[in-house]
């Protein structure tokens, strides 16, 4: 991939071409010394303290473990991965990507036309009412989902008022149910939405929705065909940062979730732990590892074509 | 626009009042007066006083902001290099450092934590400290604040710097005046992802802590055994008040209009 | 004679260890030590082919023979049968275990007899905790840890944990004759019991008014909806074992076919499976739940009408344990702490303040009387002989976890 990419000047993920890339000498010049200087000292970061313990774990997902739990690399192979993809782990796969998938429409759904009403309407407040979306989230995670549990149980806050009003007669099951779930988890990603979205949504100039609400007339017109277009990049993160955590996600299934609400990530934890089996917990973590990230790749890959083609 | 204002603004509302629900129900039940937080037995201010007698959740509270602090500072800053840089630079390599943000967030916690863990074991004989703790939240931070910062550097018109460079401002006086304004919002966004993140971790903190690095996440857990005490109520309340007052104050005193002036240098050159 | 023999064999493991955490081996040294340790000693191959290079340059190393005679001397006292004055302790102690699963003033009590500093640290759970501290194979630098009865064999076979140095505990004497041998370590010779409890069902006497006798009541499908499992895969197989007249810590996947058809069918009545049974029944998301019987206690004030029995079917009794990981830094400290908590007015301390009997005879009469009276907490000591405890099951624990995995999915 990178082989191709450095001669002619593509779009990447953001947005434009990058013109200053293919401009003179002295860009290009810059270029590379702005990689070492931008991009090196995180690359190296990552490089010693994700890469290498990731290497380490993967030799790990290969090998077999002796009775006690040993982990033993004598016979590398792949008979872990072989096991992992047993079909009584589907479902379990299934409600990660149910959860995940439903989540981050919820979120950039939610999360846009706050992004959007914090940019175009909060004045000098802006940055205040952005902190105000991250401050419920320097609570603890527990509390704030054990408050989650005091709204939705059975003779909860929820039901008392669905009930005093008269909308229900009987207390609804929210708790331990996909809907607990999902709206556990849509609470809990949602500033990774809005933030992304906001940084993009504000960097829009104005201007080009006035001139295009000038051609288009209708607001939603202007919307549809230059502000969302142009959002896309915040959009995409937006995505980005609220579906790779859910997929991962277990503690809140845990939760908020019930007896038929087990997600994939909640079997690696297990095998892990209380299974003491590391190298088949390792080959499943990579398979989820694998299966999100091809995923993703293949989401940004299609949005990119279907903005930039 | 005008017209739409009201329904947007009446939707802000509502998500403002879903994000803010538990807070309020959480703050509520700080002044439960029973040792569990699940069941309300009457109002009491026990608990506040209390928390100050309570050395261990001090010391935990201590702990969780050092690591957030150092986890903070360091993955903001490499973070957000890493952005801007695959933001604006097409080199060598690029496709696969987009790659390399995206695996620690597609990573599950628990094979990150464990990796972590037999990393530093086998190489330094580790077994956890709080030094190590901050390492593994730096690392999974990173990416997220990279990711923010693109978002918003990928589309920067990089004639604005050009244009800085031609009327005679060195390389570093155009990152400084012209680059580093665009993507403050991001950056500052990015920060907050990240000690939202750091603050909360519970599994990569759990294999990386050792001896005396309790964090608060840990500390909560923990108590699950024998109910979680409206204590942790209390403390998550004085958490949200003091970071509230700060936030009135710094409003008062217009730190938030800096931000205004340099948004308004974005605008300006596209007028 | 044999206590002999093994307190030298820990003198040089210590010596090793200390010599380790000093940093002063080489890597060859170290993964060397790696290799005869541990859970990830069997990592030590990669380890050793990525550092090959290093380890061909020649880096000899003193610190074991310097560091030996030291730590020799101080553990020396280990090596005599009988007891002796009280050696010593370290100034520190790193303590792991639950949060407020010790008497409010156990711990400064402690640091105020034997002037030494404890740092307690509290684990997430007992699972993370029991992985943290197999993750170097000696007890990731803490002096005392609280596993669950269970997990002790393999922690022995592993030598994950040292013998302890009965010498210095006295009060093991204490304890009552049905924790002097135990199955799970015979003879107490690594561990020492803390607490104990069974699992039971409990529920809520407000919202199901039949005396319940039988484990068929958590598959009833009357609480549909309204029933908690223990989020514990061995309890769990248990209780299916204990419907079917089955061996708990059986080892025939004829058998656990049988009990996994038979938590399958129990599924869909399910609230969830999760090891908060407090949480659950004080917020009454349920009304009947898979408990210990130490948590029942703790719902008392929450659920004024709650109730617990031990099936007639028989049931599970449990301990959690005090061990002293073979990498303990302050090993004298350990075992002090360990006899202190076995001490009978410590222990009675200990018991009434987190409501779990301890298995200390000589603490019964320190120990308030609701608690006594209270056949949940304290049920007939002749009935804890028909109880049964979990075994370690080594490599056929797969066979459950597998299982359990496909179920919960």
């Amino acid at each position: 991939m990178a082989s191709t990419t450095t001669t002619a000047p593509r779009p990447v993920a953001g947005g434009e071409p990058l013109l200053v890339v293919s401009r003179s000498w002295r860009s290009r010049v810059a270029a590379r010394l702005g990689a070492v200087v931008l991009v090196a000292p995180g690359v190296l970061w990552l490089t010693a303290f994700f890469l290498v313990p990731l290497a380490i774990i993967f030799v790990v997902s290969l090998g077999t473990k002796d009775a006690a739990g040993h982990i033993v690399l004598d016979h590398l192979g792949l008979q872990n991965y072989a096991q992992a993809t047993r079909p009584e782990y589907l479902p379990a796969f299934a409600n990660s990507l149910r959860y995940a998938l439903i989540t981050t429409i919820l979120s950039i759904a939610i999360g846009y036309p706050i992004a959007y009403w914090i940019s175009r309407y909060g004045g000098r407040h802006k940055i205040l009412l952005l902190i105000l979306v991250m401050l419920p989230f320097w609570t603890s995670y527990l509390i704030r989902t054990y408050a989650w549990m005091i709204i939705l149980r059975d003779n909860g806050v929820l039901n008392g008022i669905l009930q005093g009003t008269g909308l229900t007669s009987e207390p609804l099951i929210l708790l331990n149910t996909d809907v607990s779930v999902i709206l556990g988890m849509t609470y809990g990603f949602l500033p990774f939405a809005i933030l992304p979205l906001f940084v993009s949504i504000d960097r829009l100039d104005e201007h080009l929705v006035q001139a295009a609400r000038d051609l288009y007339a209708s607001g939603r017109g202007a919307f549809l065909h230059v502000t969302l277009p142009l959002t896309m990049p915040g959009v995409i993160a937006a995505a980005l940062l609220t579906f790779i955590p859910a997929i991962g996600d277990y503690v809140t299934p845990d939760l908020l979730g019930g007896a038929q609400t087990t997600t994939a990530a909640k079997i690696v934890q297990v095998l892990f732990t209380s299974g003491r089996d590391w190298p088949y917990g390792s080959a499943l973590g990579f398979i989820l590892m694998i299966v999100t990230l091809g995923g993703t790749l293949l989401a940004l890959r299609f949005l990119r074509r279907e903005l930039f083609a | 626009m005008k017209s739409s204002n009201r329904w947007l603004t009446a939707f802000a509302v509502a998500i403002y009042a879903f994000l803010f629900a538990p807070i309020v129900v959480l703050i509520i039940f700080s002044f439960n007066n029973s040792r569990r937080t699940f069941v309300w037995r009457g109002f009491t201010l026990d608990w506040y006083p209390r928390l100050f007698e309570n050395a261990d959740l001090l010391d935990a509270l201590r702990i969780t902001m050092e690591v957030a602090a150092v986890a903070v500072i360091a993955s903001t800053i490499l973070g957000s290099l890493l952005g801007l840089g695959l933001a604006r630079l097409r080199f060598r390599g690029s496709g696969a450092t987009e790659t390399l943000l995206l695996l620690p967030m597609v990573t599950p916690e628990i094979i990150m934590g464990i990796s972590l863990l037999i990393f530093f074991f086998q190489l330094f004989g580790a077994v956890g400290s709080v030094g190590q703790i901050s390492i593994a939240h730096i690392t999974f931070c990173i990416s997220y604040v990279a990711v923010t910062v693109r978002a918003r550097a990928s589309g920067m018109d990089p004639r604005l710097e050009e244009a800085a460079r031609d009327l005679g401002a060195s390389a570093w006086g155009a990152f400084r005046h012209v680059t580093v304004p665009l993507i403050l919002p991001a950056v500052l966004a990015g920060a907050m992802l990240a000690f939202a993140l750091s603050f909360d971790d519970l599994v990569v903190t759990a294999f990386n802590s050792g001896v005396g690095s309790t964090t608060l996440p840990i500390y909560i857990y923990s108590s699950i055994k024998f109910g979680v005490t409206p204590q942790i109520n209390a403390i998550s309340t004085l958490i949200v008040a003091v970071v509230s007052i700060a936030l009135f104050i710094a409003w008062r005193l217009g730190a938030f209009r800096q931000e205004q002036t340099s948004l308004a240098i974005e605008d300006a050159p596209a007028a | 004679m044999n206590e002999r023999h093994d307190g030298s064999g820990i003198d040089l493991d210590r010596a090793l260890i200390q010599a380790l955490v000093d940093r002063r081996l080489s890597r060859r040294q170290l993964l060397e030590a790696i290799a005869t340790v541990g859970p990830v000693a069997a990592l030590a191959p990669i380890l050793a082919a990525c550092a090959g290079a290093a380890t061909a340059s020649p880096s000899p190393s003193t610190a074991v023979p310097s560091t030996a005679p030291s730590v020799g001397a101080a553990a020396s006292p280990s090596a005599s049968p009988e007891p002796t004055p009280v050696p010593t302790p370290e100034g520190e102690l790193n303590v792991y275990n639950w949060d407020a699963y010790i008497g409010e003033k156990t711990q400064a009590e402690f640091e105020a007899k034997y002037k030494v500093k404890v740092h307690y640290t509290k684990f997430p759970d007992a699972e993370t905790a029991l992985a943290k501290i197999r993750s170097d194979g000696k007890g990731a630098g803490f002096d005392v840890f609280y596993p669950t009865s269970v997990d002790v064999p393999a922690l022995v076979a592993d030598k994950v944990i040292q013998p302890l140095n009965l010498g210095l505990i006295p009060n093991a004497t204490n304890l009552g004759a049905q924790w002097q041998n135990p199955g799970y370590d015979p003879g107490n010779v690594n561990s020492m019991p803390y607490m104990w409890w069974t699992t039971g069902i409990c529920w809520d006497g407000d919202k199901i008014k039949d005396d319940l006798t039988s484990w068929e009541s958590l598959w009833n499908p009357a609480y549909k909806g309204k029933i908690l499992m223990l989020d514990d895969i061995r309890e769990a197989f248990a209780v299916a074992a204990f419907r079917l007249k089955l061996d708990p810590n059986t080892k025939s996947e004829a058998d656990l076919d049988k009990m996994v058809a038979l938590l399958e069918e129990q599924k869909p009545l399910l609230r969830d499976y999760d090891t908060d049974d407090i949480g659950f029944m004080t917020s009454k998301s349920v009304v009947i739940a898979h408990a210990w019987s130490g948590d029942v206690y703790q719902m008392y004030d929450d659920v004024p009408n709650v109730k617990y029995v031990i099936p007639e079917e028989g049931a599970v009794r449990g301990s959690d344990t005090m061990v002293v990981p073979s990498g303990a830094p302050h090993p004298i400290a350990a075992n002090l702490w360990i006899d202190f908590n076995l001490d009978a007015k410590v222990s009675a301390a200990n018991t009434n303040f987190i409501g779990y009997m301890g298995p200390n005879a000589a603490a019964m009469e320190f120990i308030k009387k609701e608690i006594l009276e209270d056949p949940t907490v304290n049920p007939d000591i002749a009935l804890l002989d028909k109880l049964v405890e979990l075994l370690d099951l080594g490599a056929d624990l797969d066979k459950y976890t597998q299982r359990w995995n496909a179920l919960k999915a």
